[in-house]
């Protein structure tokens, strides 16, 4: 597909320096994004989970085993796999922003962008979502819970921004051009590490501008060409080296 | 008691037997009706997918059973395009297999999507980008292609062909069904195609990505030309089976070698594309990503065996087989052939559906295996019932095979 | 009939578009679809106004300081209080599921009496009458009510203690915590005062056992400090290392690790002193010589032998911290609680040797604020008072309390020894929870008077330990009451004032209100969210370096018949003993901690093989004191010779989402009098593991 470049273009970068896998990113976008609990939430073939935080490690044994945590919320892909791929349009690359969006009422649930997406950042509701009684009185007022049989993902808690233009738009505030603190996603804000920075990585303003350009930052499988907008940082070769596949005779360039 | 509705000169079983069979085939349409009334009231949350596999047994079971149903349109296009006079004998049991085929994988695509109530969308709100669409589209239309197809068939009926209507209108029908064999040709070469290209588009899947032509993958051409090497094929070994059930002649041998020599020709053609494909994702396509062949594979469950009984086993060694005469005029032998081809091709749509979700695209991420349970198995043994009850009453009350007067004439 | 070519054709589109312009199926499908997507049974969504009202939330042990969203006045998502310095935004894993806690299946409806049928509701004056016959019972009989409070931060501690003690009794107890030790073993070292750690400043921070980035001190903190010191992609400003048996996550971005055993965690932080004195550093006390001498014990060599670690590794470290310009050191317990307060004076003491007692970067003292509320005990004396050693006592028949009060804890299930801990509290035969959950021990209560949620009460926060200056906050609730709840300390107040008991006051508020104007901060601004925090420093003059503790503590006293040390590890989202995890923390639980209702034990893959184990074999796991089942992780992240299990799980009250799973490594957990001090140590257990 063709790639257009807009104003805006919502980023996010991850410190894996600095994460701990405590998980108040994903108990934030459980949260926010009004995912009722399951029962058993051991089976995460099965669980709902828009923020993941994944365990990583360098292979080694104790004691040179050095572990990272990853949290993969949705890539918002420059070129996302997932949105051609759609029959029914369920699912778009907004062109302001960049937030690829899933629209719950046109979906038919066919699970083909959930294939179609490598960072396996698309769930399927396989059940009806069920509160403990009176839990719905505390659900967020930015997603509408979602009926069995459709997928759903993260969308960078995209109501917050429809807030924050509002705001802007009340207070005299160029929409395209607002303070960073304005838009945040439920996860970057929980995050009690300050692991997560999000904002729009085409304006200077916003302190995600200087770091996507980091030399540390990398991208999720880079090589398959879907250009996410969440880079992560790490000043740990092996992690940056987990981020994408490598044939051993292009590690030990790397290396060397 | 029916003998009325038997085709013209015709013997078939005693009713009670029928009936008994009928019954039979009932325990596997009713236990799948069970579980789609399970599936439907409860969601997909029953079924053994899971967030790895939103794909599984059914989008595998719907591939191949729409792969083998292609001997319907390329028989026709055979037939009536190409005017291969000598397919007239098999057409219509090509044309009822094809109908059943495509009406049984539409039935499991209903339940396979999760708000079957929304399907209509794929019409109403279509991505023209998507290669689902263009299946939904093609596959839909195409099966509407083959109940017109059919319904001559059945006005064939001796009793109902008495009716002047129905008479003329069976007539009709036949007199255009080479614009329904053209269009059917069309609709369905390009469904088989985009099922290829389903995957094939797959960037972010690197065990099935490919590039292509134009907007077409690799896979696109792939999947038609596999198709057409098995579908014949599958036709044919249905004749066989229904001859073993029924104890009579249906088609003459001749006829099968002709469909074998078809299937063999066509399958040539794609081993010979294929493992070019292969070739050149091992070696150049996946290290430009970082990965290596052997990565692609893991354990048993998806090991490379699968790939090498796709090539050799169900490969080659069929092709071989259907496109030497020698070999494809000894029965046994042919229907080997046959049957090796149908179960190769069913390897590839296997693969492409579930190994290709399975492989862990991010390195620290690891290989999850998929196994179906119940409430998949039950509705693909539905459709298989329900294509054997198909057969059945064809067979019983429709003139299917030409020369079966001909050929049990004592 | 004819029908010729043309007429078929007519007939075949006719039909075909006819059946189009018939509206029937269109609308049918149409109206089908609209009602997929408004099923009636899936829960709406409430639109109306959205306010963010500032709270404490206390389901962490430090508490966190939170800003609440509501929608119509309905709590919807706890976020950190953006400018409050304790969270700077930030949330904790527990906290964040605050708000769906409100209704929490766990949640206490409203006031219960124990029958033989079960739990029946009563009304709160049936409550109320019971519990005042009860306590004028008591009243005036030495030893006959007790009082255990899990809440380490309020002044309901004041009021508790008070009230106990007008009942003229001393057995107001707070639930082990990190902060306790540590206060016991100033007091030990001749402090006075509270201790804080000033991680903000500091350029090499080394934390020896102590969790800092989720179980030791205000974890929130802890860890926006450490982010703001190693801003992404620029070079550090700080250096962290982590000591300790497992490479947790707070050692996971630390700088360097070094394995070291729990129960030589005094050891190692000695073999550091050693090695300080050696490069000349001092410390102006006057048992210094004896310490010095004392040290002879710990060079690098010998510690090596006690704790496995290298001498050239200790020796790099000693350097590192000498040469920095802001170090800092923090001993504690790997897991929150159990640790004796030797590893904490060894760290105090190291702290010394650096020159780092209240400079910038390092360790701080400042004065605790004064009780308000008349008779209640004192923070020092509150460091003194186990409650695990109060049991044990009741045990033995020494105590023979007739009232047992239970405020914001969970002493049936999260002390050490739990079983046995569970069984003395049966021995007591009037139990009284005030717990806002159904939780172990409520369910043992003869009586339940549920206390509102953080979110529906008046609280405050009084300086978290670890934090280093004294702080205080105060909350105001969000949101009434949505179960019948009543806030324990005004039911307290109320119940001093019906048994003629003078606490000076009569609600809650007025003790609040009080405590602002002793601690010295406005009460509109501390209400409202805004921390008071003071700089003041304490004199630390006097100090002794406990060298008799040290030198008997320091030294591991490893059991032959347990091979393994037992490394607990204490998560936030799986919860605290006095929260069972939450359900939106439910998904943040590993598939390699618990599966299905097993929970996982991690060995590496030297102690897995020693001990015949293989991923997922299921294992029994016995101390002296206790057993628990688990299956097995291997994972390398721990050291050979440890094995890392989890606490929380083994939920026997709870709900649905919680009862059942994994069990409860409390059990296993065994008691042993830290030598030279007598408090009551846990984090150096030992367990054998066998396959079941």
């Amino acid at each position: 597909m063709e790639k257009q470049e807009f104003k805006i273009k919502w980023g996010m970068v991850i410190d894996l320096d600095k994460c701990t896998g405590c998980g108040a990113c994903m108990v934030s976008c459980q949260v926010e994004n009004n995912i009722a609990p399951q029962q058993d939430a051991s089976n995460k073939l099965r669980t709902l989970t828009w923020m993941n935080v994944f365990e990583m490690n360098n292979g080694q044994a104790f004691p040179d085993h050095e572990i990272a945590y990853l949290p993969r919320p949705c890539m918002q892909c420059g070129s996302p796999a997932c949105v051609p791929v759609c029959p029914v349009v369920a699912t778009d690359k907004n062109e302001e922003g960049g937030i690829v969006s899933q629209i719950y009422p046109r979906c038919i649930g066919c699970r083909y962008c959930m294939g179609a997406c490598p960072y396996h950042a698309r769930y399927f509701n396989w059940d009806d979502p069920v509160f403990p009684a009176g839990m719905e009185k505390t659900l967020s007022p930015n997603t509408s819970a979602r009926p069995r049989g459709v997928v759903e993902k993260c969308s960078f808690c995209h109501t917050r921004w429809g807030r924050a233009k509002e705001r802007a738009r009340k207070e005299g505030v160029d929409t395209m051009d607002m303070p960073q603190e304005w838009y945040q996603t439920a996860c970057t804000t929980a995050c009690p590490g300050g692991v997560i920075q999000f904002g729009d990585v085409n304006n200077p303003k916003h302190s995600v501008y200087e770091l996507v350009r980091s030399k540390y930052a990398f991208r999720l499988l880079e090589r398959l060409g879907l250009d996410p907008q969440v880079w992560y940082v790490s000043k740990r070769e092996w992690v940056r080296m987990l981020g994408d596949n490598y044939l051993e005779s292009e590690k030990a360039k790397k290396h060397a | 008691m029916d003998s009325n509705l038997f085709p013209e000169g015709h013997e078939r079983c005693s009713l009670g037997r029928f009936l008994a069979w009928i019954v039979f085939l009932g325990l596997f349409l009713g236990f799948g009706g069970y579980a789609a009334f399970v599936i439907l009231s409860q969601g997909l949350v029953v079924t053994g997918l899971d967030n790895y596999f939103g794909f599984g047994l059914w989008i595998t079971f719907d591939l191949a059973v729409i792969a083998l149903g292609a001997g319907a349109f390329f028989s026709g296009f055979l037939k009536y395009i190409l005017k291969i006079d000598q397919l007239k004998h098999i057409i219509n049991l090509a044309v009822i297999v094809g109908f059943i085929c495509y009406s049984g994988a539409m039935l499991v695509l209903t339940l396979d999507i999760g708000q079957p109530i929304r399907a209509w969308f794929g019409y109403w709100h279509p991505n023209v980008h998507s290669m689902l669409t263009e299946v939904i589209f093609c596959i839909t239309l195409y099966c509407l292609v083959l109940v017109i197809e059919f319904v001559p068939i059945i006005l064939e009926q001796k009793q109902l062909n008495k009716i002047p209507f129905i008479h003329h209108l069976a007539h009709n029908l036949h007199v255009n069904m080479a614009l329904f064999a053209g269009i059917g040709a069309f609709l369905s070469t390009f469904h088989q195609g985009s099922l290829g290209g389903m995957y094939g588009v797959l960037f972010g899947r690197p065990y099935a990505f490919r590039e292509g032509f134009f907007i077409w993958p690799w896979t696109f051409f792939l999947f038609v030309l596999s198709a057409v090497g098995s579908g014949p094929a599958f036709t044919m070994l249905v004749a066989t089976f229904m001859e073993v059930l029924t104890g009579k002649k249906l088609v003459e041998y001749k006829v099968k070698t002709l469909m074998a020599k078809i299937a063999g020709s066509m399958l040539c053609l794609y081993m010979f594309f294929k493992i070019i494909d292969t070739w050149y994702w091992a070696t150049s396509y996946l290290p430009s990503v970082g990965l290596t062949f052997d990565q692609m594979f893991y354990q048993t469950i998806y090991g490379k065996w699968l790939m090498w009984s796709e090539l050799g086993l169900c490969g080659v060694l069929p092709a071989i087989m259907m496109i030497t005469p020698a070999i494809r005029n000894r029965p046994a032998l042919l229907y080997t052939a046959a049957i090796l081809d149908c179960i190769g091709i069913t390897i590839n749509r296997y693969v492409f559906t579930v190994q290709t979700i399975a492989f862990p695209a991010l390195p620290f991420d690891k290989w999850v295996t998929y196994t179906p349970n119940w409430a998949e198995w039950a509705p693909a043994g539905l459709i298989v019932a329900y294509g054997f009850v198909v057969l059945s009453l064809s067979y019983r009350y429709l003139p299917v095979f030409p020369q079966e007067k001909a050929l049990n004439a004592k | 009939m004819g029908l010729d070519r043309r007429a078929f054709v007519q007939l075949a589109v006719g039909g075909v578009v006819g059946t189009l312009f018939t509206p029937i199926p269109w609308k049918l499908a149409d109206d089908a679809a609209i009602w997929s997507q408004n099923w009636p049974w899936i829960a709406k969504v409430t639109k109306g106004e959205i306010a963010f009202k500032n709270a404490i939330s206390k389901f962490c042990p430090s508490g966190c300081a939170v800003s609440v969203r509501t929608v119509e006045g309905a709590p919807t998502l706890v976020q950190g209080s953006k400018d409050n310095p304790l969270s700077q935004g930030g949330v904790c894993p527990a906290c964040a599921a605050g708000a769906q806690l409100l209704y929490s299946p766990a949640r206490v409806k409203g006031p219960m009496k124990k029958t033989q049928a079960g739990f029946e509701p009563i009304t709160w004056d049936e409550a109320l009458t019971t519990l005042s016959a009860k306590l004028s019972a008591v009243k005036g009989k030495d030893g006959k009510v007790a009082m255990v409070s899990g809440d380490q931060t309020g002044t309901t501690s004041e009021v508790f203690s008070a009230f106990v003690a007008a009942l003229g009794s001393q057995d107001f107890y707070l639930m082990p915590s990190e902060g306790q030790v540590a206060g016991k073993a100033w007091s030990i070292m001749g402090g006075t005062g509270k201790v804080g750690f000033d991680l903000k400043n500091a350029d090499f921070v080394l934390l020896v056992g102590a969790d800092a980035f989720e179980s030791w001190g205000p974890m929130v903190r802890n860890k926006k400090t450490f982010g703001s010191k190693r801003p992404v992609g620029q070079p550090n400003q700080a250096t962290y290392v982590y000591a300790g048996p497992v490479r947790n996550r707070t050692a996971a971005v630390c700088d360097q690790y070094v394995p070291v055993p729990a129960d030589s965690l005094t050891a190692f932080a000695l073999g550091l002193a050693a090695q300080l004195v050696q490069a000349g550093k001092s410390i102006d006390t006057a048992d210094f010589a004896d310490f010095k001498a004392m040290l002879g014990n710990f060079s690098a060599d010998k510690v090596e032998k006690l704790s496995g670690v290298k001498a050239a590794v200790l020796a790099d470290l000693a350097k590192k911290l000498a040469s920095a310009k802001a170090p800092l050191v923090i001993a504690g317990s790997p897991f929150g609680q159990g640790e004796g307060a030797a590893t904490f004076i060894a760290g105090a003491a190291v702290n010394l040797l650096l020159g780092q007692v209240n400079k910038p970067g390092g360790m701080k003292v400042f004065a605790d604020f004064a009780p308000v509320v008349k008779g209640a005990a004192t923070a020092k004396k509150l460091t003194e008072a186990s409650f695990a050693d109060y049991l044990s006592k009741v045990e033995k028949g020494k105590a023979s309390p007739e009232v047992l009060l239970v405020y914001e804890a969970n002493p049936a299930y999260g002390l050490p020894q739990a079983e046995a801990m569970s069984k003395v509290m049966e021995k007591i035969p009037f139990v009284v929870s005030f717990s806002t959950f159904l939780d172990e021990t409520a369910q043992k209560a003869q009586l339940i008077l549920p206390n509102p949620h953080p979110l529906e009460r008046l609280d405050d926060l009084a300086t978290p330990y670890g934090y280093s200056r004294a702080a205080y906050l105060v909350s105001l609730p969000v949101i009434k009451p949505v179960a019948d709840a009543k806030p324990t300390p005004d039911l307290i107040l109320g119940l001093a004032a019906k048994l003629g008991l003078d606490l000076g006051f009569s609600t809650y508020q007025d003790v609040l209100k009080a405590k602002t104007e002793a601690v010295g901060a406005s009460w509109g601004d501390v209400s409202k969210g805004k921390l008071f925090a003071s700089d003041v420093t304490k004199d630390v003059s006097g100090l002794n370096l406990a060298t008799a503790v040290l030198a008997k503590a320091a030294i591991p006293n490893r059991d032959p018949a347990y091979p393994l040390a037992l490394a607990p590890l204490a998560q936030l989202n799986v919860g605290t003993s006095a929260l069972a995890t939450a359900p939106q923390a439910l998904v943040t639980i590993r598939d390699t901690e618990l599966l299905g209702n097993d929970m996982f034990v991690q060995v590496c893959a030297e102690t897995a093989k020693a001990n015949g184990l293989s991923q997922g074999a299921k294992v029994k796991l016995t101390s002296s004191q206790g057993e628990c089942v688990a299956r097995v992780n291997v994972s390398e992240t721990v050291m050979p010779g440890t094995v890392a299990a989890p606490l929380g799980f083994g939920r026997t009250a709870w709900d649905k989402f919680t009862r059942g799973k994994g069990d409860n490594l409390s059990k296993v957990l065994a008691l042993s009098p830290e030598p030279g001090t007598n408090v009551s140590v846990w984090s150096d257990t030992r367990v054998k593991i066998a396959k079941i």
